[in-house]
């Protein structure tokens, strides 16, 4: 960088170097940009073409002649290994879906595992419940019985209390006819 | 330290220091080997004939949905991680985002038969599931850089995988407009210029044609990086910048013949993208199918692809969340100077599910 006590002759370089690559670029495109230059260009492409072209078939004809491999063949053993790498690939898809598919179905195995261990607790829930009941309906079987035999004698007993009162009105018969007899014998 | 002259007073003096690391710098430049680009670290995903699918994890994961980057078929990708501190995945992976990069590869003679559709089909489509399936995402976000932003936008227009965000940066949609000679133009449209013949003899275009292509658009005779290099040699900094621009421009790859052919036929010659009349297998590429965020930044300093090639894509696709954006950069410089991570982080960190 230049300043008033130290020069830098290279920018003074650069500046110019700058104004003449615009200009000789500017005058490049002055002279190119027609139709004039555009048909000169596709004749000069075409015949490069041409050329060429020429060329890679008398190379290949000389090439095969010899058995030599030429740049074609080593494209048909490329395209044979990108042919069997993308197999590969599409494999290695299929196997990425089934891994997907597997792990879905894990996820789903794990759930339904989930749910089944629930319902085997419950199961087991219900059984102590059960034998629980069992033994609750037993006992009352039991008391069913006692309270049968206890019916069976409150009937007996209501038998009883039956004769006995039968027994107690006919002793009160008995009392209330004794003194009658009493008196008669003492009349004698 | 100045020379005494006896012409001091007419003549500024040379700064001697300068001068000295100016010389050694040059001489650094030609003695020194290339330096290293591509620094973040990276695993390779997915690899099928010369293309890579490249992993780049985030340094802290604070971002779902990952970065997947569609580069341009001219160039090496690695421009996009150039340099330690200006690298635009480095960038990205340190804000917490998993980054995903489809390197394209070198094609060969055999390749000679590879569109644009069958890099669409077979090589994008393939990885982007493969980057989905990676990360674990319910979804993805694509940036397209050049004319990988116009395969992305192709992609996502026949994409059955779930894109979340479109970034196109610098990318050319409508091929009406052209930057170059206007009368090369017209004589490609009007058939004046067939290039038919060209491909089928060359197969693939070498390196140094693409490289020709690109220089007769822009400035058919160059050599002004030279005398900037030597008019700022005594800055290191620079000097390292320019070794690595000027590695990246000269190290470009070839094209396949069948992808030129629908590149300067289909879409310059005829403007298919456009119109929705292009076709990939046996899907229509209608721009209006895409659906997803996007987000389009031009350069308006750009000498290869115009403003007005970009913003088209606003009014073709059906996305209710869109953004065009224009920044003060080149075509090269957007990526060269990490600028594209900033603007990408600014636009895409809400709408990549934080964490």
């Amino acid at each position: 960088m230049s300043d008033n006590k130290n020069f830098d002759p290279y920018e003074t370089l650069h500046k110019f170097s700058v104004l003449w690559e615009k200009q000789i670029n500017d005058f490049i495109l002055l002279l190119t940009n027609n139709k004039d230059f555009i048909k000169m260009s596709e004749g000069g492409t075409d015949l490069h073409s041409r050329y060429l072209e020429t060329f890679k078939k008398n190379q290949e004809a000389l090439a095969s002649a010899l058995n030599f491999p030429t740049k074609n063949d080593v494209t048909n053993v490329a395209n044979l290994t990108l042919q069997a790498e993308e197999k590969m690939e599409a494999l290695e898809e299929q196997i990425s879906d089934l891994q997907n598919s597997v792990k879905s179905q894990n996820k789903e195995i794990e759930s339904i595992v989930e749910v089944s261990k629930e319902i085997i607790k419950l199961t087991k829930q219900l059984k102590t419940e059960l034998v629980k009941t069992k033994k609750e309906l037993s006992e009352t079987k039991n008391l069913h019985a006692e309270l049968q035999e206890m019916k069976l004698e409150l009937v007996k007993l209501n038998d009883f209390k039956q004769e006995f009162e039968t027994i107690k009105a006919l002793i009160k018969e008995e009392k209330s006819t004794e003194p009658l007899s009493t008196v008669a014998l003492g009349e004698q | 330290m100045a020379a005494d002259s006896p012409l001091t007073e007419f003549m500024a003096d040379l700064d001697y220091d300068k001068e000295m690391r100016r010389w050694a710098n040059l001489f650094k430049v030609l003695s020194e080997p290339e330096p290293k680009t591509g620094i973040t670290p990276r695993d390779e995903i997915w690899r099928k004939n010369k293309s890579v699918l490249w992993h780049y994890p985030a340094k802290q994961k604070k971002y779902e949905i990952p970065l997947f980057f569609v580069y341009s078929l001219f160039n090496k990708p690695y421009i996009l991680d150039i340099a330690p501190k200006v690298s635009v995945i480095e960038t990205l992976t340190n804000m917490g985002y998993e980054v995903y990069l489809l390197d394209w590869g070198s094609p060969g003679y055999e390749d000679k038969q590879n569109g644009i559709d069958t890099y669409i089909e077979k090589y994008l489509q393939t990885a982007v599931k493969r980057a989905i399936r990676h990360s674990g995402a319910p979804e993805i976000t694509l940036i397209g850089y050049c004319i990988g932003g116009t395969i992305a936008s192709i992609y996502t227009s026949i994409a059955e995988e779930p894109i979340k965000n479109l970034i196109v940066a610098t990318v050319p949609i409508d091929f009406e407009p052209f930057m170059g000679p206007d009368k090369w133009a017209e004589g490609l449209r009007e058939g004046d210029i067939n290039l038919e013949g060209f491909i089928d003899a060359y197969g693939i275009i070498p390196p140094k044609l693409v490289e020709g292509m690109f220089r007769t658009i822009g400035s058919p005779i160059y050599f002004t990086n030279y005398t900037n290099l030597l008019y700022r040699a005594h800055d290191p900094n620079y000097v390292d910048k320019w070794r690595r621009m000027n590695k990246w421009t000269l190290d470009q790859v070839p094209l396949a013949g069948e992808a030129y052919r629908q590149l300067a036929n289909d879409f310059f010659k005829e403007n298919k993208l456009v119109k929705g009349e292009w076709m990939v297998g046996n899907k229509r590429v209608d721009l209006k199918n895409i659906n997803a965020n996007l987000f389009v930044v031009s350069g308006s300093r750009d000498n290869l692809v115009h403003e007005d090639q970009s913003k088209p894509i606003m009014d073709l696709v059906s996305s209710q969340d869109k953004t065009y954006i224009t920044v003060e950069t080149g075509h090269v410089s957007l990526a060269l100077t990490g600028l594209l991570a900033k603007i990408v982080h600014q636009w895409v960190s809400s709408r990549s599910n934080p964490l």
